[in-house]
């Protein structure tokens, strides 16, 4: 046995998302928000627009380091949360490996990105393929899968690197292959930083 | 030894029978025809469902190495490869792709039996013998590693490469590579009898549990897995960390399927 992708998708986008007096809709023992896709690529887009040459990888790299902080401490809420511990926990039976299906089934269930692992060698490189994610349809030049790279990265180093919160920066996460760039999935590989 | 969940061998499709038939000239010697037109499992599907008997003489183009077919009906008597005999001659016999063979029935066998088994069975054994044989080439070739993700960076091609040469398959509707967890990672093809999102979630959940099994029993690891439905025949083997399943409309080209793609498989588990 081990993660079922499908049992943990139809569970975990069982959702509330009815928010709170401040926007925010607790969920997963974290504060989540419901905003447009395109609320968060028109930033990215008008950010690197507005980024002079020598200063765009500066930016794209800030843009990559929001969602990794997001993704790392976020993430350490989701994978310890009593609905994760509930749904994902009784099927893993190979550690961090299943753990880290977990997360992509609940990054497909919250609609964040239909990915998933295609290969994975414990603690050393992951790479991930994904369907769809929030810059798959971006109007930018070049690979755009910030979210998901910053994403992948915060996972790996919850899995593999120290325990949460010395693990930061252990592992980078590429962009390899973008629908943005005309390929069929985008593809994102993790490795040893 | 492979692990079957379920195997039955149905007779070739009337489209398959109608293909065989084109391709062969009847003159008074008996039925002739190049291998290019059809291949050795159809044509002995062919005339053993018509209920012939007799030899299949075969030359193999390039450097004209000789076969024969001895079969009375459904059964299948005798084959010979050059100076290999028996399923040995009839597993070489498969493979050849380019040549010229010629059917003269009735002529009586009276040599001793090297195979005796149903054609279709035959077949079976035989592909079943080409894939033992390219796992002690794959075994030998590479040394041997405790995590299959230690040969990440070996990939020569392009998954999707590999998938459309296994859509090139005789019989091949479609490929789909899942995950472990059900994620369909890749998927080449098209099949109007299979779903192939829900294939990856049934597929994750069916091999977990025949995994456990194979567990259980001691019994080494998944090889292969069939299943026939009335209206698809799905074929399953690990390629690396993932699972490959292969759709076909029904089991007439099982044997050459499983002949086909094996080392197309192996090459597209460097991708997974």
């Amino acid at each position: 046995m081990t993660v079922m992708r499908d049992t943990a998708v139809k569970a975990l986008a069982n959702v509330q998302v009815q928010s709170d007096e401040n926007g925010l809709i607790p969920e997963y023992e974290v504060l989540v928000n419901l905003l447009p896709i395109k609320l968060l690529n028109a930033f990215s887009e008008r950010i690197m627009a507005a980024a002079p040459p020598e200063r765009k990888a500066e930016v794209e790299a800030g843009l990559v380091r929001a969602a990794y902080e997001c993704g790392y401490h976020t993430g350490c809420g989701i994978i310890t949360s009593d609905i994760f511990n509930d749904v994902v926990m009784p099927m893993v039976t190979e550690d961090e490996k299943d753990i880290l299906r977990g997360a992509y089934a609940a990054f497909t269930a919250w609609g964040w990105a239909k990915s998933g692992i295609v290969q994975l060698k414990p603690g050393e490189k992951m790479i991930i393929r994904a369907l769809d994610y929030y810059e798959a349809d971006s109007g930018g030049e070049g690979l755009r899968g910030f979210m998901l790279r910053g994403l992948s990265q915060a996972f790996f180093d919850l899995a593999y690197a120290e325990t949460y919160p010395d693990g930061m920066d252990t592992f980078v996460c590429h962009q390899t292959k973008g629908i943005e760039v005309g390929d069929p999935h985008g593809e994102f590989v993790v490795v040893k930083k | 030894m492979s692990q079957t969940a379920h195997i039955r061998i149905v007779t070739p499709s009337d489209n398959d029978l109608k293909k065989t038939e084109n391709s062969l000239k009847e003159n008074d010697n008996g039925l002739q025809g190049s291998l290019s037109l059809t291949n050795i499992t159809n044509l002995l599907q062919f005339l053993s469902m018509s209920s012939k008997k007799g030899v299949i003489e075969l030359s193999r183009q390039g450097d004209n190495k000789k076969g024969r077919i001895w079969f009375a009906g459904e059964e299948l008597l005798s084959a010979v490869s050059g100076t290999l005999a028996g399923i040995e001659g009839f597993a070489d016999l498969l493979g050849w792709e380019q040549g010229s063979f010629q059917f003269m029935p009735d002529v009586p066998f009276e040599d001793k039996k090297n195979i005796g088994l149903k054609v279709q069975h035959a077949i079976l054994e035989a592909a079943t013998l080409l894939d033992h044989r390219a796992n002690e080439q794959g075994a030998a070739s590479h040394t041997p590693t405790e995590e299959r993700s230690h040969l990440m960076d070996l990939t020569a091609r392009d998954s999707s490469e590999v998938l459309n040469n296994l859509l090139e398959v005789p019989g091949v509707d479609a490929v789909v590579v899942v995950g472990r967890d059900g994620f369909v990672i890749e998927s080449a093809g098209s099949s109007n009898r299979v779903n192939t999102e829900e294939l990856g979630a049934s597929l994750a959940h069916a091999i977990n549990g025949i995994e456990e099994m194979g567990s259980e029993l001691n019994v080494n690891v998944l090889q292969d897995m069939f299943i026939e439905y009335g209206r698809a025949v799905i074929m399953c083997r690990p390629v690396g960390d993932a699972i490959a399943a292969i759709i076909t409309p029904d089991a007439s080209k099982l044997g050459l399927i499983r002949h086909k793609t094996k080392k197309l498989l192996v090459e597209l588990g460097e991708s997974f």
